[in-house]
């Protein structure tokens, strides 16, 4: 897949205050790319540099391999900012119609038709956007970001604030559209990246701290090989001192299996080994897998390391 | 687009119940103001020997002292009608959609300036009743109400750039409200610098500064070059600061 928007050295600073510092990362076309960082990590205001509302300090943004400065944006990048830019006094009908003529499209009607269906929107149409409740109204935003097709939509925390329903909703529609159109997506929910990303960037404090496919990530931060084995209930684990320095920790418990959780100092795959090693001092390995580190714990280890 | 912007805007100002209540109150007052110079007019007429009735004007005592009253009515109606223009957008964080729309600033600017002086015009079509009325008593001079109207259409659309910036200002409606009726009386304030004596061209700068001068000398039908290019350049300096202090989101 090709790249269609590189971050390049992006930094922002404010008088006496430098909000996103030395930024990279890179986005591919027709991905899900999550944004992950704590409250003030500088998500926005990098995505707000990305879709042009704000000017980079110094660096370079690119989109389908060209400068966005150059570019007609407003054509290319649809944006659902942290606040969506809702008139509470017009309903939700003129108001899409009203973003559609901004972004001088063809075809006004059907086109707000479509993204009203789309969005589940048509049974509030004529109803004031200042009365729709809040899963509504972030359903209205991103119906404004959507109606002039844009190919790059970017989605500055989008589940944020939603009720359990709209949250699911909002993540399903997320996933259908990412089979049309590149997403840039932001988050500070960690399982919302795990269930909907391919890529991911994590910032903190102004920074990038990782960036790239999600396995990826995961391999590079990974402290050492992590197994989760079952022994039959009741045994206890040998001396695991010839595999060097090993954190084991009891993750389970039932009438027929105790799960450990094994963490190894080093990398090296010794899962043979241990199978044959448990085999000889007699005890029962009932299970032995592969455990990919959570995103949470690479976040946390990532975030702490300040 | 600025078509659509100003669309969207007129009908924002006619949702909102501000409007009527503004153009009733406006109406009122106007009416009330119109109502007593005319009985002034006539009862100073029949106290006076018919001799030198004539030496009063009609145009000097209704017509001139009726627009300047409505001028000086802008000074609160102008600065509630323009205190929500960006103020509001800016509190709701709206702008968004213009910029991801690839809206330039002055295009914004311009939209906003032409729908707060169609609500004036609004207003203003509610006083086409005077004229009629004085078109009555006799009065058949169109330049005069030609030049009256100009006048308060002119002040009316520097009021509006000067209101429009101080809304730009701030996320408060209130304190750009404030702000304008402030900047507005700052300009009138300025004309009487002209009564300074001691420096005659310190006073000419003053008095052409000022916006009051160029108003009475429309109000008359005196209506020179250097009034249009002062009002021109009036309007395009405020919106000129205005779009730089929206561009500030470019800091």
């Amino acid at each position: 897949m090709d790249k269609i928007l590189v971050v390049d050295s992006v930094s922002k600073e404010y008088p006496g205050r430098v909000a996103v510092k030395n930024v990279s990362f890179s986005v591919k076309s027709g991905s899900i790319h999550g944004f992950l960082g704590p409250n003030g990590a500088g998500k926005s205001t990098t995505m707000r540099m990305i879709a042009g509302l704000l000017p980079v300090s110094s660096g370079r943004i690119e989109l389908n391999g060209r400068p966005i400065e150059e570019q007609e944006i407003s054509k290319l990048i649809g944006m659902l900012p942290e606040n969506p830019p809702l008139y509470l006094d017009m309903t939700v009908r003129d108001y899409i119609k009203y973003v559609a003529r901004l972004h001088q499209q063809n075809d006004i009607n059907s086109r707000v038709d479509k993204i009203l269906s789309d969005l589940s929107l048509q049974e509030v149409s004529h109803r004031l956007i200042g009365n729709l409740s809040k899963g509504y109204k972030q359903r209205v935003g991103l119906a404004q970001a959507l109606v002039y097709d844009a190919p790059f939509i970017i989605l500055d925390e989008p589940t944020n604030g939603l009720d359990p329903q709209s949250v699911v909703e909002l993540r399903e529609f997320i996933k259908k559209l990412s089979l049309q159109k590149t997403i840039l997506f932001s988050t500070h929910i960690l399982s919302e990246v795990e269930q909907l990303c391919d890529e991911i960037t994590i910032i903190h404090k102004g920074e990038v701290k990782a960036s790239g496919p999600m396995d990826e990530i995961r391999r590079i931060f990974k402290k050492g090989l992590t197994l989760s084995i079952g022994v039959s209930s009741g045994q206890k684990l040998p001396d695991l001192s010839p595999f060097g320095d090993v954190h084991a920790q009891l993750v389970s418990q039932d009438s027929v299996e105790d799960t450990y959780q094994l963490i190894f100092s080093s990398e090296e795959d010794v899962r043979k080994e241990l199978g044959r090693y448990f085999y000889e001092k007699g005890v029962d390995l009932l299970t032995l897998g592969l455990e990919a580190p959570e995103l949470e714990d690479i976040f946390l280890q990532m975030t702490e390391k300040q | 687009m600025i078509l659509t912007i100003w669309k969207k805007e007129v009908e924002s100002y006619f949702s909102s119940p501000l409007a009527y209540v503004l153009i009733g109150l406006f109406s009122l007052i106007s009416g009330v103001i119109f109502f007593n110079l005319l009985v002034t007019y006539s009862d100073g007429i029949l106290a006076i020997p018919a001799h030198l009735a004539q030496e009063i004007s009609f145009v000097d005592e209704v017509v001139v002292k009726l627009f300047a009253n409505i001028n000086f009515l802008f000074l609160f109606f102008i600065p509630l009608i323009t205190m929500k223009s960006f103020s509001e957008e800016k509190k709701q964080q709206t702008l968004d959609v213009y910029w991801l729309g690839g809206v330039s600033e002055w295009k914004l600017v311009l939209a906003k300036n032409f729908a707060a002086l169609t609500l004036i015009l609004a207003m203003i079509l509610m006083t086409c009743v005077y004229p009629l009325v004085i078109w009555g008593v006799g009065i058949r001079d169109v330049s005069i109400l030609g030049a009256s109207y100009l006048s308060i259409i002119l002040n009316a659309s520097a009021y509006i750039s000067l209101g429009i910036f101080c809304s730009t200002l701030t996320h408060n409606q209130i304190i750009a409200a404030l702000l304008a009726i402030l900047g507005i009386m700052g300009m009138w304030m300025i004309t009487w610098g002209s009564h300074l004596h001691s420096n005659y061209v310190l006073a000419e700068i003053f008095a052409y500064i000022g916006i009051s001068s160029h108003f009475e000398r429309v109000l008359r039908g005196l209506i020179g070059t250097q009034d249009i290019i002062y009002y021109l350049s009036f309007i395009f300096l405020f919106n000129f600061m205005a779009i730089k202090s929206l561009g500030k989101r470019n800091w």
